[in-house]
């Protein structure tokens, strides 16, 4: 052990650890989302790993090798929905996290470069699920690919463009897969990695921050990182696990039907839930709205909501200057209930029709 | 206007309607402008539907039918009967009167060049023709069918003759007590008919399947012959009549003089048939020529319990895979498999038309050992579904310690620190 310490510097591990305190208030239980959000990223790391052992990305072959996993490889069945379940339950506790820290403004200064790496991290997490969808090649993702292939083709100029690179092509095919694959396995994984070890390093190097309502409140100390926190988080975790493996075992994820590009779209095609309040929102606007395409309008908003989310520590003034920011937060409350009426709207029996 | 007047004039000098060219205005005639003018029940009417008339747009107006003078106003000059006038049209004439454009090959290829050109000759070879022929006006001639005036193309879905609606307009007279006892003929045809399993698919919007004209012919309607019912069914069922021609029941009816498949599956009234048929049980239709116990009625019920033992197997093959479907189990190729039991099962009820057990035998026996082998996917599945039921509920004995072990030394940290648990 000593031998190992000499050589990894384990001493300055075992300081940073000792000093990384967690303080102790009324919204401590939040600081426990970040851990989880971690641990489901790890979690989706490994069994994507174990599930590439198999996986065969071809629209040949794709819907087959999963097939063969789900049925004959020892154990696949549970990775794979393990895998399926842990990146829906990854991007829940991921948007929890982003609300969490924004309503406990932990994005003043000087975390600004926290906030932007986490919400790059959440962008990419939902390009993740979007990318992975589509990788077991069956009706349903093949046909809400091809809708939300479609979405970017609204943005004037490079929109076309951006579509067909998407795509590989001008539809939805074999070629798509491919990418989607690298996509899913190299691009995203090496972007996230790099910005995940930032958005670690600066919580590591700006501490936890304390919510502005808890700052002249009497302090009640703080928790020891290593091992107090440490073994708290590891509660949450192992739940997630047994949440896991009971979703596994109870409703293991569907594989359908393989995709066929030249049948008609099944009723009822849709994205995942996280996509659901754009794929609903984008079917409500008519068709021009003051001379201009309703969808390239909406699309157009959706990317200003995502710049917005980005520059947020930069636009909120109140934060900066370690104020209250209640004009945000109605905002905020404003965009939440609306994303969430839409994601039920979507979600009754008729609105998940397809456009 | 003025082809019109000129073809009166051609209709003057020769002293009968020259056929319109397909060019041909449409234009209403004079007779048409009277009759309607005349407001009277029996001979208005025929001047309200002939715009619509097939023959009326194609050019054809009504002297081609009636004589006379179209070009007249004047009554008298308009039904002249030296330019050929004739009011009302005997049945006995009205087959004539159509042949005479409908069995001319140059004629009707101006018109249409795919429409058949020997409904005459074939009227002439119906029953009904037969009938007409020998004097009877009470049987059915071209206009009982297609109608006299505001005559539909048969595609035409309005048409009595259309696909949709031939079954009835065969019934107007074929379901007439009074009109079928003069001729000794049943009335109920089309009551039997609509039992049957074919009257079903065209309710389902099925316009291929069979209707009256289908096996007895349209223009040539007649009863097909006791030797030819097989190749009048086998002209939809090829499969079934093939295999019955193999058969010995095709040469032992021929020699009995029964009319092959509707010996057992009925004329009309052709229901859906049933495994039960094969044996001499109530629903069993062996009975009538094969006596209890004997190898005709053996070979019979062996075939029947051949198919009743794949029909069941593959039925609980298909729940226990359904099961295990539900709970979310891959058994996609289970279910794929279940499709070739089914098919297999299709398969040996068409053999039964060879009447030759051992050709059952043997594709039963290939469905069997596919149901089998499905079903067995189906109870690995399930097996597999309770095994990984089990194991969660150890694994999650073993999270639940790990977390009270978790909890605990929390607890100890946290007293060891004098500090109260907070989270």
């Amino acid at each position: 052990m000593e031998w190992l310490r000499d050589r990894l510097g384990l001493e300055a591990l075992a300081h940073v650890a000792a000093k990384k305190e967690v303080p102790i208030h009324r919204y401590t239980i939040f600081y426990y989302l970040g851990g989880m959000a971690l641990f489901l990223f790890l979690v989706q790391v490994a069994t994507g790993i174990l599930l590439l052992l198999y996986y065969r990305p071809s629209a040949s072959e794709a819907f087959e090798s999963v097939q063969y996993m789900m049925a004959e490889v020892p154990f696949g069945w549970l990775i794979r929905s393990i895998h399926s379940w842990g990146a829906n339950l990854f991007v829940g506790v991921v948007m929890l996290h982003m609300v969490s820290v924004f309503f406990l403004k932990a994005y003043r200064a000087p975390r600004e470069m926290t906030w932007i790496t986490g919400a790059l991290l959440l962008f990419l997490a939902l390009g993740f699920g979007f990318s992975g969808y589509l990788l077991p090649w069956n009706e349903l993702s093949f046909f809400a690919t091809r809708v939300g292939t479609d979405v970017p083709a609204q943005i004037p100029v490079v929109g076309p463009l951006l579509s067909r690179i998407l795509r590989g092509g001008s539809d939805v095919t074999g070629a798509t897969l491919s990418r989607f694959y690298g996509i899913h396995v190299a691009i995203l994984p090496a972007v996230a990695t790099l910005l995940l070890g930032a958005h670690v390093l600066l919580v590591q190097k700006h501490g936890m921050s304390v919510p502005p309502s808890e700052e002249n409140r009497t302090s009640r100390g703080a928790l020891r990182f290593f091992p107090d926190f440490l073994m708290r988080d590891m509660v949450g975790w192992l739940v997630a696990v047994g949440l896991l493996a009971a979703l596994a075992a109870f409703l293991p994820w569907e594989l359908g039907k393989k995709a066929d590009p030249f049948a008609s779209a099944p009723s009822g095609i849709r994205p995942e839930w996280y996509f659901l309040w754009m794929f609903q929102a984008l079917k409500y606007l008519p068709a021009k709205v003051a001379g201009l395409p309703g969808e390239m309008l909406g699309v157009f908003f959706f990317g200003l909501l995502g710049a917005a989310i980005l520059a947020l520590p930069l636009l909120d003034r109140g934060a900066a200057r370690n104020r209250s920011s209640p004009w945000w937060n109605r905002l905020a409350l404003l965009t939440l209930a609306a994303a969430l009426a839409l994601t039920v709207l979507a979600l009754l029996p008729a609105g998940g029709s397809a456009r | 206007m003025i082809a019109l007047l000129a073809t009166a004039l051609l209709f003057e000098l020769r002293g009968a309607a020259a056929p319109p060219t397909r060019s041909a205005p449409v234009a209403l005639t004079t007779c048409a402008e009277c009759h309607l003018a005349l407001d009277d029940s029996r001979l208005t009417p025929p001047a309200r539907a002939i715009s619509d008339d097939v023959h009326y747009r194609a050019g054809f107006t009504c002297v081609f039918c009636h004589g006379g003078d179209g070009t007249q106003m004047d009554q008298d000059r308009a039904h002249d009967a030296r330019k050929g006038f004739r009011g009302h049209i005997a049945p006995r004439d009205v087959p004539e009167i159509c042949g005479k454009c409908h069995a001319d090959a140059s004629l009707m290829k101006q018109f249409n060049p795919s429409l058949r050109v020997d409904q005459l000759a074939e009227y002439r070879s119906s029953g009904h023709g037969h009938a007409l022929a020998k004097g009877d006006p009470t049987v059915a001639q071209c206009a009982s069918c297609h109608g006299a005036h505001g005559i539909l193309p048969v595609k035409d879905s309005r048409s009595p003759v259309s696909p949709g609606r031939i079954a009835s307009t065969c019934n107007h007279c074929h379901g007439d007590a009074a009109l079928m006892g003069a001729h000794k003929l049943p009335s109920d045809v089309y009551a039997k008919y609509s039992r049957s399993v074919h009257f079903r698919a065209r309710e389902k919007g099925d316009l291929s399947a069979p209707s009256c004209n289908s096996c007895h012919g349209n223009h040539g309607a007649v009863p097909p012959e006791v030797g030819s019912v097989a190749n009048v069914c086998g002209t939809c069922h090829a499969v079934f009549a093939e295999k019955f021609k193999l058969s010995p029941h095709w040469e032992a009816f021929k020699d009995m003089g029964l009319p092959g498949c509707v010996t057992c599956h009925e004329n009309h009234e052709i229901v859906q048939p049933t495994d039960e048929f094969l044996g001499t049980g109530p629903s069993g239709k062996c009975s009538s020529c094969h006596e209890e116990g004997s190898p005709g009625a053996k070979a019979a019920a062996h075939m029947r319990q051949e198919l009743a033992r794949l029909a069941s197997e593959t039925r609980t093959a298909r729940e226990t895979v359904r099961r295990a479907a539900e709970a979310g189990m891959e058994v996609s190729r289970a279910t794929f498999d279940l499709g070739q039991a089914d098919d297999a099962l299709v398969r040996a009820r068409a053999d039964v038309h060879l009447f030759r057990p051992a050709a059952v035998t043997e594709i039963t026996a290939s469905g069997l050992t596919v149901a089998r082998s499905a079903r067995a996917a189906g109870v690995k599945a399930l097996e597999e579904r309770d095994y990984r039921r089990r194991g969660l509920f150890v694994s999650l004995g073993l999270i639940a310690l790990a977390v009270a072990a978790l909890v605990f030394k929390i607890r100890d940290v946290d007293r060891q620190r004098g500090r109260p648990s907070s989270p």
